[in-house]
């Protein structure tokens, strides 16, 4: 099985910024969107038993391959990154655009991608992708298998109310999450084999895309306004023993009309 | 020449810390009260890989270079100098089959050390030859096509555990071989074999979970096969092992200082007295900012002095030296004065920098005394005029 | 007159538009009031009498409602199924704004829609205003820690709309439901259900409770989840939990609050053994009220909750709840 997973490097949780024109600013550190290690455990554990190997693809700046050494030392076996300046602000409809172009000049059996973050890209991407290269979606997946007779792939679509099993055949894009299972830990192996891995550098030139359908120029939506969420007060901290504690608890609750 | 990590030793010096502070640091205290070589530890290092940092990846190694073994051996030395040990000598005993062996040596006995499966020793030192290395004893005299070897050795770290040991003998007794420093070679003696024991293992002020043994060889032949490097190559196999594992105990020691520091500023922030935390009081503020300090310079010494090995500069004998020189020095300062800032509670076992004191102090001793280190700088200072 | 606001009305499983259909019906209608044009919603669903009983119930939001019926779409993945037929349908009627609620259901159709129509998606609506003929967007970023007004730079967009952008509320009188039979010209490949697979008793959703009591590592295991399901229940909220908790395999994803999990907004968030690490406390800290119960006094939720008890959860939550419960009483 040759898999693609794709990474979507994202602002360090708890240290983005937007910059001065309103953009996310991504010359901080950058890391994997969350759940893209889940996806991409459950794809190398896909290749572990059945043969194959796993593509890492991200678009982003430079500092973005920060996210694709890591996959690589957890075992994949290589990985393409895009990356151009003019790339900078783009929106979901050029990252799918530029993806999908990514795609077509790879080969393989499955592409996975992990379920965007809550205050990710909203979701969108991975169908994107789908449709736009004719290929089979299945989302929301907490357990992914080949169908009995290798030429499918099964995948358990989770709900509020269950699962899913839903099946399509090969070649499909699938969408994970979380419940797939833990990343593995990079080994020490695996660091160490990481650095003779190729990271193969893809342009917008490479891709046959013009910068300027790309980009901040050609988003879909500007930015005019951003503001805090008004601040909390400082917390009131209680130590007393537990009834008394309790007491003040239900104070406070009725005081705030809560109970 | 600065040192910046790159992006994979960051990832793996990280990685080794997050083992370290997860498995390895709860077992510290036991290994240190029991006296018993933590066989789990070499089982866990083992299976992360960590004893297959130093040797090729064509023998199952991770070819780490001696910045990334350091690394490692200074993240697990922070919460247990015994296990760090273990790392240091895994290079250690390979050091003489890195520099000297054929190539069908290091296939046929590095796989298993890659692997954690064989553990190594180094014996070169004597009851009557420590510092004076040249003056070794133990003999190694052909008997037809084999070795056989007589005499004893004394303080051989896991000479007690290791699988196989490196051996340095006297093969000629010429006194122009002596003086020419070609009078020593080198033998592989494997653990079983005949004629070959160990003896006596020290009770020690510190790294008590590392096994400090007399070793015997009562006529234990080997066969040439075994000899490491040429005849009268030992002296020189002996010193350029030294000068690449010095920079091991230098990681070892500042590892055990770094480890310290970090217990005596966490008790400084949350001990209080006279109405403040400790950490407050400029006293003990200063000799938190001189631990650090001197831990950072020492680190930084190592880490230069590692890239200067590594690139085969003509002083590596000089870089060596100095790092473990600085090492030892600042691990004993730091240990003494992390007691000190914990004051009462620095000395009782409830707390591990008594522990990591003791344990600071065989880094001024082994792999030569710092005594011998600076006779090895002072010597080049003199002859580069600085 | 601008194009007319669409809302894309997604069913539940008897048939019926989802509370956030709802939400996102009334918000198409007030959007399309403001700007001066129509509003309408869309029922895509497989047979007629489904869509028709859907249509009617929508209709009570929305003064037209158009029904598709996707046969197709029985027995497969929903979205692509049925965006041919609503791309057809977009590209017939042209309107301006077309709102998918941001379920997963949703967001899978408005991704595939998006790919067929080739348009500009606006994501994470959390509020929908019109201003200066176009909607503005507002999005939480960053889990909360900024706001962001965004405007589109093209006519004819869709946007995905976040649980509790508004109050769902009927109009005054009921529309008017057509069904429409649009010429698909596009297809995308079909996705079979092999089967359903129903989960065991469903816990009450966090997604728009009032009140969330969450507990973290410090509840132990699986048993210790009782007490926090005690007090959840005397005060009439929903069970939530971080990550590690879910993948310790103490409780369902489903209950996950923080970055890979939900982000939620309730009044109170009780957070019980949560130590506050960044990853969850962007899934919870725009909430109206933050009690913290925790034994560890410098753990990082201390930073940012309204009160803070400390010691040990085991004593104070079975104490609350019985105190609760006997002011009930």
């Amino acid at each position: 099985m040759r898999i693609v997973v794709l990474v979507k490097a994202v602002p360090i949780v708890g240290n983005e910024r937007l910059g001065d024109d309103h953009r996310v600013d991504r010359a901080g550190g950058l890391e994997a969107n969350g759940n893209d290690e889940y996806t991409l455990e459950a794809a190398l554990k896909l290749t572990e038993a059945h043969g194959g190997d796993v593509t890492l693809l991200t678009m982003g700046p430079p500092p973005a391959a920060e996210a694709l050494r890591k996959g690589l030392a957890m075992g994949a076996a290589r990985a393409v990154h895009v990356s151009d300046p003019a790339l900078a602000g783009s929106d979901a409809r050029a990252t799918a655009t530029v993806l999908a172009a990514a795609l077509r000049r790879l080969e393989y059996d499955l592409v996975f991608v992990g379920a965007d973050t809550s205050d990710g890209l909203g979701g969108v991407i991975a169908p994107w992708l789908a449709a736009l290269l004719g290929l089979p979606y299945l989302s929301y997946g907490s357990r992914i298998e080949p169908g009995p007779d290798g030429t499918t792939i099964q995948v358990r679509r989770l709900g509020a109310r269950g699962y899913d099993l839903l099946e399509a055949p090969l070649p499909a894009l699938v969408m994970g999450t979380q419940v797939l299972g833990e990343p593995r830990y990079p080994s020490l192996r695996g660091i160490m084999q990481a650095r003779s891995k190729e990271i193969a550098g893809w342009s917008l030139a490479d891709l046959g895309i013009a910068p300027e359908t790309v980009g901040a120029g050609a988003a879909g939506s500007r930015v005019t306004s951003t503001a805090l969420p008004p601040p909390r007060a400082g917390a009131t901290i209680v130590r007393d023993a537990p009834d008394a504690a309790v007491a003040q608890v239900v104070d406070f609750l009725a005081a705030r009309r809560l109970i | 020449m600065t040192v910046r990590l790159t992006p994979d030793q960051v990832a793996l010096r990280d990685a080794v810390r997050e083992l370290a502070d997860g498995r390895i640091a709860p077992r510290a205290a036991e290994i240190d009260t029991s006296g018993e070589f933590p066989w789990d530890v070499v089982k866990l290092l083992a299976e992360h890989d960590v004893l297959a940092l130093p040797f090729p990846v064509e023998d199952g190694g991770l070819g780490g270079d001696l910045l990334t073994v350091c690394l490692a051996i200074e993240q697990i030395s922070r919460v247990c100098a015994t296990s760090g040990l273990i790392l240091a000598i895994q290079e250690l005993g390979s050091l003489p089959l890195m520099l000297a062996g054929t190539p069908e040596q290091r296939h046929r006995w590095f796989p298993d050390m890659a692997a954690g499966r064989t553990l190594p020793a180094f014996a070169l030192t004597e009851a009557g030859a420590g510092s004076d290395v040249a003056d070794i004893r133990t003999s190694a005299t052909l008997d037809g096509d084999l070795w056989r070897l007589d005499g004893a050795k004394r303080f051989i770290t896991q000479g007690s555990v290791a699988n196989l040991v490196a051996v340095f003998a006297r093969t000629d007794d010429a006194p122009e071989a002596r003086r020419a420093h070609r009078h020593l070679s080198c033998f592989i003696v494997e653990r079983d074999t005949p004629g070959f024991s160990a003896g006596k293992v020290e009770h020690k002020m510190g790294i008590r979970g590392s096994p400090t043994a007399e070793l015997h060889f009562d006529g234990a032949r080997v066969p040439d096969a075994n000899r490491v490097g040429e005849v009268g190559e030992g002296f020189s196999i002996a010193m350029r092992t030294l000068d690449r594992s010095r920079p091991g105990i230098a990681a070892q020691a500042v590892g055990i200082a770094q480890g310290a520091t970090e217990v005596a500023a966490k008790y400084a922030a949350e001990r209080r007295q006279f109405g403040r935390p400790i950490g407050d009081h400029q006293m003990i503020t200063a000799m938190l900012a001189d631990m650090a300090t001197r831990t950072e310079a020492a680190r930084q010494l190592l880490y230069t002095a590692c890239g200067e090995v590594t690139a085969g500069s003509p002083t590596a004998s000089r870089w060596s030296a100095m790092c473990k020189l600085m090492a030892g020095d600042t691990a004993m300062a730091v240990t003494t004065d992390a007691v000190q800032v914990l004051g009462g509670y620095g000395y009782v076992t409830d707390y591990p920098v008594e522990r990591m004191m003791r344990d600071a102090k065989i880094t001024q001793l082994y792999e030569g005394t710092q005594q011998i280190q600076r006779l090895v700088v002072g010597r080049d200072v003199l002859a580069r005029g600085g | 007159m601008p194009g007319a606001i669409w809302a894309i009305a997604e069913l539940d499983d008897d048939g019926q538009p989802t509370r956030l259909a709802q939400e996102v019906a009334t918000l198409a209608r007030g959007l399309a009031g403001t700007a001066g044009t129509d509003a309408a919603g869309v029922v895509l669903g497989a047979g007629e009498a489904t869509v028709q009983a859907a249509g009617t119930a929508l209709a009570a939001y929305l003064p037209v409602v158009l029904t598709v019926d996707v046969p197709a779409a029985a027995g497969h993945a929903t979205a692509a199924a049925f965006a041919p037929a609503l791309a057809a349908l977009v590209l017939d009627r042209k309107p301006a704004a077309v709102l998918v609620g941001a379920s997963p259901d949703g967001k899978d159709l408005a991704g595939a829609l998006a790919a067929l129509l080739d348009r500009v998606v606006l994501v994470n609506a959390a509020a929908v205003r019109w201003t200066d003929g176009a909607p503005r967007v507002e999005m939480s970023t960053f889990g909360g820690r900024l706001v962001t007004q965004s405007l589109p730079t093209v006519d004819e967009v869709l946007i995905l709309v976040r649980p509790g952008s508004t109050t769902a509320e009927p109009a005054a009188r009921p529309g008017v439901v057509t069904a429409v039979t649009p010429a698909v010209t596009d297809a995308l490949p079909l996705v079979r259900v092999v089967e359903r697979v129903a989960a065991e008793a469903a816990a009450a959703s966090i997604d728009d409770a009032r009140i969330i009591v969450a507990g973290g590592r410090g509840v132990g295991g699986p048993d210790g989840f009782g007490v926090i399901r005690d007090l959840a229940d005397a005060l009439g909220g929903a069970v939530g939990a971080t990550r590690a908790v879910v993948d310790a395999g103490w409780i369902a994803y489903s209950q996950q609050i923080g970055q890979t999990g939900k982000i939620v907004k309730p009044a109170l968030y009780m957070a019980v053994g949560i130590s506050g690490a960044i990853q969850h406390k962007v899934g919870m800290q725009t909430s109206g009220t933050i009690v913290a119960i925790n034994r560890d006094p410098d753990a990082p939720i201390v930073e940012f909750a309204d009160l803070v008890v400390i010691g040990d959860l085991f004593e104070i939550v079975p104490r609350l709840t019985a105190a609760l419960r006997a002011r009930q009483a």
